[in-house]
Order: C-alpha cells, then sequence, then structure tokens
C-alpha cells in the first residue's frame, strides 16, 4: 500500500515535471519560429505564399455573402437619401461632361504634339481585375488579400488601383491569391509629385489613416489640396496615378488624405505595367532602386 | 468494455475536435472582409477569447502544440512583410498556461471574475504581441489602435463567452485531471 502510494505521489511530480517541460519546450518552439522567420525571410515568405493558397478559397466562400449582406445594408440605406443623391449626381454629370469634352480636346492636341515631337510612349499597361477576398488589417498592418495570382500574370511590386486612386502595390503573390499592402502601411514608400508644382516627394504610410510627405526639396510650395501623383520613378508604377490631397501642412510634415476608401473596397484592378521584378519579391520596402540595364523605362 | 456504436465514436470525435475547429474558424475570420464598425477592429483578437474560454472549459481538448500551429498560421495569414512568425502562437501558450495554473480562480466563480481574468490576460497579449513587433521591426509603432482592439474585444466578451462556454465536458468530475485543475469535487465548471 505505501509502496504504490508512492509511486503515485513520484507518477505524479513525473507528471508535473513533464507538464511545466511541455509548457517550456512550446515557449522555445515559439521563439524558435520567431528566429527563423528573422534569419530566413524566403522560408517565411514561401509559407506565407502556402498559407494564403491554402486559405484564399475558404475566405472567398465567407466573403461573398458578407459582401452581398453589406451591399444589402449599403442599399438600404442610400434609399433613404436617393432624392438628394440623384440630384448631387446630375450636377456633377454636368460638370464632368464639360470636362469631358476639354479632356477630349487636350488629348486630341496631345497626340498631334506628340507625333510631332516623335514622342516615344512609355510601356503599355493591362489591367487585372480582382476582388478582395480578405481583410488583412490589424494594429500592426495595412493590407487585403486578393483572389488572383501568379497564374493571371500578377507580380509583386505592381500596383494596385481603384476608381478613385491608388490603393498600394502587390507585396505577395501565390499560384491563386496575393496580397496588397495599402499605401497607409507603415512599410509603404512610394515615389510621387506634388501635381501642381511637379515636385518629387516620397509618399510613407504611418498605419495611420492620414500619409506622410517626406523629403521634399523645399517644404514651402506644398499647399492644402494639392494633389499627389505616382512618379514612375523606380519604374514599376504607371505615372500620374493620383494617389491623394495635401489635407494638413504644418511645420516640418505635410498630411496627404488617400483618395481611396480603404474601408469599402470590395474590387480593385492590379495593373501590369510590363516592368516588374525591380521590387524583390522578399523586400519589405519598395524603395526606388535604379532599374537594371535593358529595362524600359519612361 | 463494450464496443461503441459510430454514432458514440463520431460524437467523441466530434468533442475532441470542435474547440479546435472553432478556434480555426475565428483565425480564418479575422481575415475576413466585415465591414462592420468596431467588430472589424476586434476581429484579430477574438482567437485569444477563444483560447481563454476553452482553456477554461477543456484545456485538454486544446493541447499546446495545436495553439503553437495556429498561432503561426494566424501570423502568417495576418502579419505584415516584417512581422514577427510565432509571436500570437507564444501568446496563446502562455495564455492557456495562465488558465491552467489559475484555474482555482477561474472555474465556478462569478462570470464577473472570469471577465476580469480575461481582461488582465488579454491586456498581457495586446502587450506581448506589441513589445515584440515593436523590437522586431525597431520602428516606433503607435500602440493605439492596438488598445482600441483590446477595448472592443473586452466589450465583446460577454457576448461571445457564454455561447462558448456551453462547450464543455459532460460531467466536470468526469474528466482528465488537467481539465480539472485545481477545482475541488463539487464544483462546477459555472
Amino acid at each position: 500500500m505505501a509502496i504504490r502510494d508512492d509511486f503515485e505521489v513520484v507518477a505524479g511530480q513525473v507528471r508535473t515535471v513533464v507538464q511545466r517541460f511541455a509548457l517550456g519546450l512550446l515557449v522555445i518552439a515559439a521563439f524558435g519560429v520567431m528566429l527563423v522567420g528573422k534569419a530566413d525571410t524566403v522560408l517565411v515568405e514561401h509559407a506565407r505564399v502556402l498559407a494564403l493558397d491554402v486559405v484564399s478559397p475558404v475566405l472567398e466562400g465567407i466573403a461573398r455573402p458578407v459582401a452581398y449582406a453589406n451591399r444589402a445594408i449599403a442599399d438600404l440605406r442610400e434609399f433613404a437619401s436617393l432624392r438628394d443623391e440623384n440630384a448631387r449626381l446630375r450636377e456633377e454629370n454636368a460638370r464632368l461632361l464639360a470636362w469631358q469634352t476639354a479632356a477630349r480636346r487636350l488629348e486630341n492636341e496631345n497626340e498631334g504634339l506628340r507625333s510631332l515631337a516623335k514622342f516615344r510612349e512609355g510601356p503599355e499597361a493591362s489591367f487585372i481585375t480582382a476582388r478582395l477576398v480578405g481583410d488583412n488589417v490589424s494594429a500592426y498592418v495595412r493590407g487585403a488579400l486578393l483572389n488572383v495570382g501568379r497564374r493571371v500574370g500578377v507580380a509583386p511590386g505592381q500596383a494596385v488601383v481603384t476608381g478613385e486612386g491608388l490603393a498600394g502595390r502587390i507585396a505577395e503573390v501565390g499560384e491563386n491569391s496575393s496580397r496588397v499592402l495599402f499605401v497607409t502601411d507603415v512599410n509603404s514608400r512610394l515615389p510621387v509629385l506634388v501635381e501642381r508644382t511637379r515636385e518629387r516627394a516620397i509618399l510613407a504610410g504611418d498605419n495611420s489613416p492620414r500619409l506622410r510627405l517626406t523629403l521634399l526639396q523645399s517644404i514651402a510650395g506644398v499647399q492644402n489640396g494639392d494633389r499627389i501623383v505616382t512618379s514612375g520613378h523606380g519604374g514599376s508604377f504607371p505615372v500620374g496615378i493620383p494617389v491623394g490631397e495635401v489635407v494638413e501642412t504644418s511645420e516640418g510634415s505635410v498630411r496627404v488624405r488617400p483618395f481611396t476608401d480603404f474601408s469599402r473596397l470590395e474590387f480593385v484592378r492590379v495593373v501590369d505595367y510590363g516592368v516588374t521584378g525591380l521590387v524583390g519579391s522578399g523586400a519589405g520596402t519598395a524603395t526606388p532602386s535604379a532599374p537594371p540595364a535593358g529595362v524600359r523605362v519612361r | 468494455m463494450r464496443t461503441d456504436s459510430t454514432l458514440a465514436i463520431l460524437d467523441r470525435w466530434g468533442r475532441a475536435a470542435l474547440p479546435g475547429t472553432v478556434l480555426l474558424f475565428f483565425v480564418l475570420l479575422t481575415l475576413a472582409p466585415l465591414r462592420a464598425p468596431y467588430l472589424s477592429d476586434a476581429l484579430p483578437l477574438l482567437p485569444v477569447l477563444v483560447v481563454f474560454q476553452f482553456s477554461l472549459a477543456t484545456p485538454e481538448r486544446l493541447p499546446g502544440p495545436l495553439l503553437l500551429l495556429m498561432g503561426i498560421l494566424l501570423d502568417l495569414l495576418l502579419g505584415g512583410p516584417s512581422a514577427p512568425v510565432g509571436v500570437s502562437a507564444l501568446g496563446f501558450i502562455l495564455v492557456r498556461a495562465a488558465v491552467i495554473s489559475n484555474r482555482r480562480y477561474l472555474v465556478g466563480v462569478p462570470f464577473l471574475f472570469q471577465w476580469i481574468g480575461f481582461c488582465i490576460l488579454c491586456w498581457g497579449f495586446v502587450a506581448l504581441v506589441w513589445a515584440f513587433t515593436t523590437l522586431w521591426t525597431w520602428a516606433a509603432i503607435d500602440p493605439v489602435p492596438a488598445m482600441l482592439q483590446y477595448v472592443v474585444v473586452i466589450v465583446i466578451y460577454p457576448l461571445l463567452a457564454p455561447l462558448l462556454a456551453r462547450v464543455r465536458a459532460r460531467d466536470p468530475l468526469n474528466v482528465p485531471e488537467l481539465s480539472r485543475g485545481s477545482a475541488r469535487p463539487g464544483e462546477t465548471t459555472l
């Protein structure tokens, strides 16, 4: 009897030790994964892409009913303000028609001048339309998952645009899925131009809804309401995609509000500009780099 | 010992797999493009709620290695390009360990105490992830969004926890010792 009691006591102690040890092992394993992730970014990249590819069909299944529900709610809400909305749209339509006339005239004039000057157009851009199947928004990252991947020609570094303007760029690509990094993400660095003054600058995100304009040659020339467009430097982005407008100019910092409404994105277009691979697939930041020889750049 | 019928086997398998499946569902839900204000902010922290609640009810059905895998999956799916992979896994494991070693104060006590327990552990989780991410990327990350997530998930807890608490062992005393923890015979899981 005593022996059995002793045995049970020892067995209990052993079990406790194993349990405690198990916790330590698991903690060590978690740290190990973190260290491996830090040391071997390529491996982590592959793991991310694999997880993305596996999960994206499931997410698409979830995303569709959610999108329908959201649309139904939005419809109901818009129904209430239909009359005002109609009046506003009619007014806007009239204004846009005037602009269209102006744009047609300018386009013709531009074409004529280009042929006179023998100007060579940059590479043709083509578009891939994608559905947002997943949000990638947490306290630390601003992004989304798309349902298109390598199979239809998506590559890291390509621009992602909406009707309003630039949304972000492709960060990771799987077979049938990809991850967008929004311009508001803390890792996002974008070479841009101030449209009015043609000044170059870098537009940086910091996970907040407002973007930061930095590295301006002279900060004084920027005014509230100035439009910011992509400059195309670095080669992987088309020139002149609208990004946002300046909303705040104070001492040493210029804040830009992006045109894209990230809270209601549903469909986006991936711009295949024919020049990819300048931004390394593993790189977290899109720092403008000199294009390799032989690549067509404007 | 009699052989179980197919239904009983299915029942047992279902019970064993349920917590893991629910956790997986919530991990995937963090990516769902819900456009609900406030709720979308809290989505990334809901897996912590699930881990806490199931560690309370049936820790033996949510073993540590599974939490490790789920945490890594969450980090792979949700993390930015430079975010540390495995920090959520570490958080999950520590939350589970903390719940198990403090079952005396969390099992068979009024709901308010469980809520307070969750507030404390979830704060630890948020602080851990924020600290690691900040150190890892060596960038000053604004802690306000993380705190906002935390507040929202704390508010959501009373809505979701009773639902998840329905998943538990049939008889509180007829369960493996790990699940019983420091609860005395006669105490039940609420």
